[in-house]
């Protein structure tokens, strides 16, 4: 795997206001299934087992919150790059993300500084889906200097 | 049927001892976890681009922290239940049988490298009363986590909070 080349976003580029590029994932059964089994270890039924999640009052199995958290994750740094650090990341869900869905993450940059020599932004995000905001929040970023 | 403030309230503010958890911080976890989230951050899986990064060799996703310390399928950890494993059988017991996850937050401080070993503490932080909600009635309960590798340095601090409901079924 070569992907060394990324761009990489200095804290220079970045402004109070600065948008993330969009990024649109579509929710498939196997994002939700494997998200929960394979990607995080979680075998409660209601990510994985139809009559479960119905029983649990869901129109179906549902993605599970380490999973949004991983995507959001990746989100942060395809945008600033392997050299942006995540330091936090809080995020509040609402909407569920049921398979044949498709969630749109959107982010921007809400406050720019430094502490202890580090150049930090934090970026608000949400994902999107058909019903509404699947999740909401925000993250603290370092990123290197130009 | 809701339960009494005082009950509730045994259950907050007690830390579980460490737990350790089941899997060791390595390549196959990080690519199944990459695989999913589709990341193609080379700090997780390109050797090379990892040994010269301020890291000086391959991380695990920050976020994938609680992986390491999930409880298996099987078999069953054998040790005593903790306040949030009670706090949740208690809820259950009063018809709180469906969880739902609502919220998440991580705070990173020292990398998972490969090899490590990752533990956590646990407690209780806080208990809503009884809300409506469109699932059914059911409580909002905080849990605040502490992750830290085998050099007992402190890896992630994280808030948890679930709904734990008595489920309106849709079937």
């Amino acid at each position: 795997m070569n992907v060394s080349s990324q761009a990489a976003i200095t804290w220079d580029d970045v402004e109070v206001g600065y948008e993330l590029p969009i990024l649109d994932r579509k929710i498939t059964a196997a994002l939700v299934v494997g998200g929960a089994i394979s990607a995080t270890h979680d075998y409660a039924e209601v990510h994985h087992d139809y009559h479960a999640a119905r029983k649990a009052g869901a129109d179906n199995v549902f993605m599970n919150i380490l999973t949004t958290n991983g995507l959001i994750g990746k989100y942060l740094t395809d945008w600033s790059g392997p050299t942006g650090e995540i330091k936090s990341i809080v995020l509040r869900l609402a909407v569920p993300n049921y398979p044949g869905d498709t969630m749109t993450f959107c982010g921007s940059v809400i406050q720019k500084y430094q502490v202890d020599e580090q150049n930090l932004v934090e970026v608000e995000f949400t994902g999107r889906n058909s019903l509404g905001n699947h999740a909401a929040g925000k993250a603290v970023i370092a990123l290197p200097r130009r | 049927m809701p339960l009494t403030e005082e009950k509730l309230k045994q259950f907050v503010g007690i830390d579980s001892e460490l737990i350790e958890g089941p899997d060791t911080v390595c390549k196959e976890m990080i690519r199944h976890w990459c695989e999913v989230m589709e990341d193609t951050n080379p700090l997780y899986q390109d050797e090379e681009y990892a040994q010269k990064s301020q890291f000086g060799g391959i991380i695990a996703p920050p976020m994938q922290v609680q992986v390491y310390t999930m409880s298996p399928l099987w078999p069953k950890a054998d040790r005593e239940p903790n306040s949030m494993e009670l706090l949740v059988e208690e809820l259950a017991s009063q018809g709180y049988t469906s969880i739902v996850a609502t919220e998440q937050g991580q705070e990173y401080f020292a990398p998972m490298k490969l090899g490590d070993r990752i533990s956590y503490t646990i407690s209780v932080d806080k208990i809503s009363p009884e809300k409506q909600t469109v699932r059914g009635p059911g409580y909002f309960v905080t849990f605040l986590y502490k992750f830290y590798n085998q050099r007992e340095e402190l890896v992630c601090k994280q808030t948890f909070t679930i709904l734990a409901y008595n489920a309106i079924s849709k079937e």
